[in-house]
């Protein structure tokens, strides 16, 4: 800046430095001002990975790999620019220059030969989580049990991903079941209730979920997959890694690296010299993963993933005819409870029926598949999953059918009952021969919607981890970063729905002989 | 023989009195009319009489057994099997026919003999097809309720009533829901019947075809048999003021 025409041009002045000012601070352009102060160190870093780098309430981009990179720029004389890039383009941003490094809770596992790394600082290792009083002790111990791992995580993908280690892998397939749920509280319910027997998750996770749920769960010693974070410089780019990193070790020979640590709750999990990585605190549940980046998309990738709709597409038929083959029956007595001539009866058909509908499905399953140990202390099984999912798609839907059936029954004439009485019919004649044929034509079309609502309900199942058509296209989509699976199950269950409809309109067409 | 005997009925609905100390007697081959304005409780009475309602006081008998009994004021009904046999000396033709609508002719006809009293099948097709034959719809066994006229909905009630071989028959105004056409020939069947000395207790407005028929008519009024007697003396030379009242009314 020429300061002698500053008196000439003030308001040109304020302007540039205005708008310079807005365009630096919106990060639309990136301009050197303090460039006589020094160099400036470019961190790339994604902004939704607590508490690594992210945007705090305020706006601003905090994080634990932020304050470090801060602290090693104080040192160094540097100017820290933190600019927040899109994950899928970070190679891009790296070799283009426009950042300087990825710091980030980066994963170093599975990279090594992508980047120039630092020396891993932190260490996010995949546990096993079991019941206090559980046998299992070692991984070996695993095998022929049910393991659960949260969707699209880091255990998933150290058990099944491209990455997992050949033992991992093997260990795996011995499971008798690799279950995945969406949240841990659902994991540890399955746990404590016996429906599986071990959990798998990060160290950080396990020792949040331990400490919060009391003495009833411990850790195995034996860990699933050690996984370490460090700084990725791009390839070759030895000279600058090696500044950053004299200094993370000078920070950590005068404290300050455990202080940050400490101020971010890490300070058991990092693992910078020593190597030792024990205990993470109270690190954030949602633990996005970095290293199922979505990569693996190829054609045989698709064959597997119908193969595996098709097995969902299984699952959600047994769950649809079974509950359809208990639910109308089971409906069609409620029906007589309801219609019965004993008050006492009718009062309790009517709540049981106000309750099914008024309450939520999902919850319902829920309470089907938890209530006998969460209420009568009953150990579960794995099994008993299938039918609890069954019991409550079938407990549910009869009250609705119960209704629709009442309904149906109080629309044939008072005459038909009347003249069966007077021809002598008993009354189960009356109501076999006479009430209940009618009945069925009446209620074709409400239980046709009922139907068609049920196949679309059967996705509900997915709260017990029961992993029919839905579930699973969620999982491949999550791990395919891909839309398709769910497309597919779209039109499945439009395709069904449509045999469906197709069914009921001939059965009403073959009913319409009479009015 | 006295095919059905009703002694002091009383029946009321949400308390008011419909029908009031009612005693009526019909004899073998004899042929019944009740008449009366609407509201009278001549349904009433019939829906008494088959069950359909229950009675709050009095006695019937049919065929001389009782069924009902009077306890402490109040009817009482017997056990079902008791019931059933009460109930198969009669039947019922009702003002709007009551077809099950899902049977065809010949199974609205025929499954009750066969289900209810258990008859061999061939020979209650047979002589289903025989009553259809005699109410004109031999033609149509295999048609569908919803396929017939009225008028041919009725015959197949009536056929349905007979199949069961009653001892009576119970009409309940069989042909106000028809067209004045089509009631003809519902009527000329049932003289047919009164020929054939079936026992027949009808409530109808149709005071022609009642007096032609009749041996006996009641006129009732107010949940009160008013007046009874042979149909030239009921019909023609009323008595009671309400009878003539109701009558004038029908000839306009």
């Amino acid at each position: 800046m020429q300061k002698k025409r500053i008196s000439k041009l003030p308001l040109m002045f304020m302007c540039m430095t205005l708008i310079c000012t807005i365009l630096c601070s919106t990060g639309i352009i990136s301009v050197p001002v303090f460039e006589a102060a020094g160099q400036t160190f470019t961190v790339g870093f994604d902004a939704e990975f607590p508490p690594y780098g992210y945007k705090d309430d305020n706006g601003e981009y905090v994080g634990f790999d932020l304050d470090l990179a801060a602290e090693v720029c104080k040192m160094r004389g540097w100017t820290l620019k933190k600019q927040p890039i899109d994950w899928d383009s970070k190679d891009m941003e790296l070799s283009s220059g426009a950042i300087d490094c990825i710091w980030n809770g980066f994963t170093i596992d599975g990279r090594e030969e992508q980047y120039t790394w630092s020396v891993p600082y932190v260490d996010n290792s995949q546990v096993v989580v079991v019941k206090s009083d559980s046998s299992i002790n070692r991984l070996e111990d695993l095998k022929g049990q049910i393991v659960i791992v949260q969707k699209d995580s880091s255990a998933l993908a150290a058990f099944t991903g491209e990455d997992a280690s050949k033992e991992n892998l093997a260990l795996a397939k011995e499971f008798k079941q690799l279950q995945q749920v969406g949240d841990y509280n659902t994991a540890f319910m399955n746990l404590e209730s016996g429906m599986a027997q071990a959990v798998c998750m990060d160290i950080g996770v396990a020792n949040y979920q331990i400490k919060q749920r009391g003495s009833s769960f411990r850790m195995l010693e034996e860990r699933i997959s050690s996984e370490k974070y460090g700084i990725g410089f791009k390839l070759g780019n030895t000279e600058l890694r090696d500044k950053v990193q004299e200094s993370l070790f000078r920070m950590k020979e005068n404290g300050s690296f455990d202080e940050i640590a400490k101020k971010w709750g890490l300070e058991t999990s990092v693992c910078l010299d020593t190597g030792a990585g024990s205990v993470v605190k109270d690190e954030p549940v949602s633990s996005s993963d970095k290293t199922a980046d979505g990569e693996n998309k190829n054609g045989s990738d698709y064959l597997s993933m119908f193969l595996q709709l098709l097995d969902g597409m299984k699952a959600t038929l047994i769950i649809f005819v079974l509950t359809l083959v208990f639910s109308l029956p089971l409906g069609l007595l409620l029906t007589f409870i309801r219609m019965s001539k004993f008050r006492i009866l009718q009062v309790i058909a009517k709540v049981y029926i106000s309750i099914m509908r008024g309450t939520p499905l999902m919850l319902q399953l829920l309470v089907v598949c938890f209530g006998p140990y969460y209420i009568f202390g009953i150990p579960l099984d794995d099994s008993y999953r299938f039918y609890a999912v069954v019991i409550g798609f079938s407990i549910n839907y009869a009250a609705y059918f119960a209704e629709i059936f009442r309904a149906g029954i109080q629309a044939v004439p008072d005459g038909q009952r009347e003249a069966a009485s007077i021809l002598g019919y008993s009354n189960s004649q009356t109501f076999g021969r006479i009430i209940f044929p009618q009945m069925v034509k009446n209620v074709l079309p409400p239980v046709t919607n009922e139907i068609i609502t049920l196949v679309k309900d059967t996705s509900l199942a997915f709260v017990l981890t029961y992993t029919e058509i839905f579930t699973i296209a969620k999982q491949i989509a999550a791990a395919q970063a891909n839309i398709i699976p769910l497309f597919a199950a779209g039109i499945f269950y439009y395709v069904f729905n449509a045999l469906v409809a197709f069914i009921m309109s001939s059965i009403e067409k073959k009913l319409s002989y009479y009015k | 023989m006295k095919l059905l005997e009703i002694n002091n009925l009383s029946k009321s609905f949400d308390g008011k009195k419909v029908l009031e100390d009612i005693s009526l007697t019909v004899e073998k081959g004899e042929v019944v009319s009740i008449l009366g304005p609407s509201g009278s409780g001549k349904s009433t009475l019939l829906r008494c009489a088959t069950f359909l309602e229950k009675m709050d006081d009095g006695e019937l008998s049919y065929c001389e057994k009782s069924v009902v009994k009077s306890v402490n004021g109040k009817a009482v009904y017997p056990n079902k099997n008791t019931m059933k046999e009460a109930k198969s000396h009669f039947s019922l033709v009702f003002q709007n026919f009551n077809l099950f609508p899902h049977y065809s002719v010949m199974k609205n006809v025929s499954d009750a003999p066969i289900k209810v009293s258990k008859r061999q099948k061939e020979e209650v097709l047979e002589e289903s097809r025989r009553i259809l034959k005699k109410v004109g719809l031999e033609e149509k066994e295999n048609s569908y309720p919803c396929e017939l006229s009225g008028g041919q909905q009725q015959r197949v009630a009536i056929a349905r009533a007979l199949v069961m071989n009653p001892d009576m028959l119970f009409f309940d105004e069989p042909t106000s829901a028809l067209d004045p056409e089509i009631t003809a020939g519902i009527l000329r069947i049932m003289k047919e019947l009164a020929k054939e000395k079936m026992t027949m207790v009808i409530v109808t407005h149709e005071i022609d075809f009642a007096r032609a028929v009749s041996d006996r008519v009641i006129f009732m009024d107010g949940g009160y048999i008013v007046e009874q007697g042979k149909p030239e003396d009921v019909i023609d030379n009323p008595k009671n003021e309400r009878t003539r009242n109701f009558l004038k009314k029908l000839s306009v």
